[in-house]
């Protein structure tokens, strides 16, 4: 019994959760960007493929691995302002924002993925881990740069909680969430707000790409399967809650790599939706409100 | 009645059908094949593109997954062909009945959501389906089936034969044109200004003491038998089938026809599906990379006409109007 868990879940729940922590990091770009904007950023999974190409780019050039973690957010900062500001802006102001920036943002992606496929085209890139060797860890060896990913990301998924929550930074963010009539009228720059937290979601992302890359390869449709996920993962934790995406990205994972030991992983994906669905049926809102409520 | 959208509408439909019209007599005359089944498959994906219209354009439904009930409908179309019955009305029918039945079960998962709730989980839906065909062996896994037998069409004049282009060209024709009218003739019901109503304000719609949720329901199961019955045609024209219809790229193709031709028009994503496989068959004999030149389009076209062609048409009649009414 001991042994089993040692040998054969403990592993598991390792994979999970390194993987739990870059779909958590996708989904807080991506919780955040709704949270505040209403918008449902479906150029967000080539962000992440950005975000993994940049730093195969940049490590070609001879960067280390360690200054692209601050190199590439810092590049796409600017590119997700300057989108804020000359696309989405541009059909903020209709009824149907929703939608539209919808398409808007899924036309981007379409133009991204395709620009990747022409830069660095179709084939799969594989980095090398910046971090070799193994650990052990409860007897078991676990290869050292996921045990890096994981006290990472934690690390940053709590930077994050903390800049939001505990920050005047974060005030002004969720203040203008809240009310951007009132934030507009007590001074707030909102519209700047709005284009820095779309930059700072999509900037997210590139960081999940930069740290999963050197565990999947690089190609230009990678971040098209990972979004599914990172959409489940808001949603069931509710769309524009931090916390929901933590908990959920956590138990999401989780339920997919320990279901992957009983059944085949082609079907671990239809049971992760499952669960999507039935938190839907039983609460519409998901696990936690919006950032609003929190 | 004649409002600039009508006759933006009217003036597409006539476009196509003489264009439709010309294609045939030419092609017929010259022993044409390529353009032809050009032309049929653009019809096809117009069918989809027309069931996505239904949903997004006529009820504010955005369905980000409408290629898995085509996808359905053409993996159950090449079933039947190949082991009952290469007959054309008989998988018509088939596919219709049962894309219905499956268009009812999925309702219920899909319209527990609204806006950009119900777009995720039909892309989820989409994508889980496609997964799934994607690796179960039976279905032929990621080679897909081949081998589709050229079908029988039975007609009151005779039996006519899919496998020449010019035939299955008009046979689709008539079919996607069925499905039109169709769509068409329920816009005009009851039906139809409920669906008006619910994406103008469907909380309102309460007030007023109606229920938003039978015409949801109802729209969403027609729209799914729409792209299936498109569906069931492309086995018949390119003899296989391959997970890459499920796939979002067809789906999120749908919604990028729909947006270029014109939203809530239904005739505009034929339209559109007949400018945009054009220009990717043109664009496709220089470069492959014609997904960066469609997605600058659709950026374009979101943000300065998101009514797309036939919002434009429409704009200019309506300004003609206006200049007659000034004289």
């Amino acid at each position: 019994m001991l042994e089993s868990l040692q040998y054969i879940y403990a592993p598991q729940i390792v994979n999970g959760l390194s993987i739990g922590v870059a779909v958590i990091l996708m989904a807080l770009g991506l919780t955040i960007i709704f949270g505040l904007l209403d918008v449902i950023n479906m150029s967000h999974g080539e962000f992440y493929a950005a975000g993994a190409f940049i730093s195969v780019s940049l490590m070609a050039m001879g960067v280390s691995f360690w200054l692209c973690l601050f190199l590439v957010p810092l590049f796409l900062i600017p590119i997700g302002f300057a989108m804020e500001r000359l696309l989405i802006q541009k059909v903020f102001h209709y009824k149907d924002r929703h939608i539209l920036t919808l398409l808007l943002t899924f036309g981007v992606a379409m133009v991204l993925e395709d620009g990747y496929k022409i830069i660095w085209g179709a084939n799969p890139i594989k980095p090398d881990s910046p971090i070799s060797g193994a650990s052990e860890l409860f007897g078991v060896m676990f290869p050292n740069y996921r045990l890096f990913l994981m006290a990472f990301g934690a690390l940053l998924i709590f930077a994050v909680w903390v800049l939001i929550y505990k920050t005047q930074i974060g005030a002004i963010v969720r203040a203008a969430a809240y009310d951007k009539e009132m934030s507009s009228s007590l001074g707030i720059p909102v519209m700047r707000v709005y284009a820095l937290t779309f930059a700072f979601g999509v900037a997210l992302a590139g960081l999940a790409g930069v740290l999963l890359a050197p565990i999947y390869s690089v190609f230009p449709t990678m971040g098209r399967d990972f979004i599914l996920m990172a959409f489940t993962v808001v949603i069931v934790g509710g769309l524009g809650s931090i916390k929901g995406a933590v908990i959920a990205g956590i138990l999401l994972t989780q339920l997919q790599s320990i279901s992957s030991l009983y059944i085949s992983p082609v079907w671990s994906d239809p049971l992760v939706f499952t669960v999507m669905v039935l938190v839907l049926v039983f609460k519409p809102s998901g696990l936690y409100g919006g950032m609003k409520n929190a | 009645m004649r409002n600039p959208q009508f006759k933006a509408i009217r003036f597409i439909e006539l476009l196509l059908l003489i264009s439709a019209f010309i294609l045939f007599l030419i092609g017929t005359a010259l022993g044409d094949t390529f353009f032809l089944r050009l032309a049929t498959e653009s019809l096809i994906f117009g069918g989809l593109a027309m069931s996505v219209d239904l949903l997004l354009g006529i009820v504010g439904l955005l369905s980000l997954g409408q290629a898995l009930y085509f996808g359905f409908g053409a993996y159950l179309s090449a079933l039947i062909l190949k082991e009952i019955s290469p007959s054309f009305g008989l998988t018509i029918v088939i596919v219709a009945v049962a894309s219905t039945a499956l268009g009812w079960v999925a309702s219920f998962i899909a319209l527990r959501s609204k806006g950009v709730y119900f777009a995720l989980i039909t892309f989820g839906l989409a994508q889980v389906a496609a997964k799934v065909v994607y690796n179960t062996r039976s279905l032929g896994a990621s080679d897909g089936m081949m081998g589709v037998p050229i079908v029988q069409i039975w007609t009151p004049f005779g039996e006519l034969n899919a496998g020449q282009p010019g035939i299955f060209f008009v046979v689709t024709l008539v079919t996607i044109g069925g499905l039109y009218l169709l769509l068409k003739y329920f816009l005009s019901t009851p039906m139809g200004s409920m669906w008006h109503a619910i994406r103008s304000n469907e909380n309102r719609l309460a007030y007023v003491g109606y229920q938003s949720k039978g015409p949801k329901q109802f729209a969403f199961i027609l729209a799914a038998m729409v792209a299936a019955v498109s569906g069931a045609l492309y086995p018949m024209l390119r003899g296989f089938v391959s997970p890459e219809l499920m796939f979002f790229s067809v789906s999120g193709n749908a919604v990028v026809t729909v947006v270029l031709g014109g939203v809530g028009t239904l005739i505009g994503p034929l339209l559109g599906s007949v400018l945009l496989t054009s220009f990717k068959s043109i664009i496709g004999t220089w470069t492959t990379h014609h997904h960066i030149v469609i997605g600058l389009i659709f950026i374009v076209i979101v943000i300065s006409a998101p009514k797309g062609l036939a919002g434009l048409l429409a704009k200019y009649y309506g300004k003609q109007d206006s200049r007659k009414g000034g004289e």
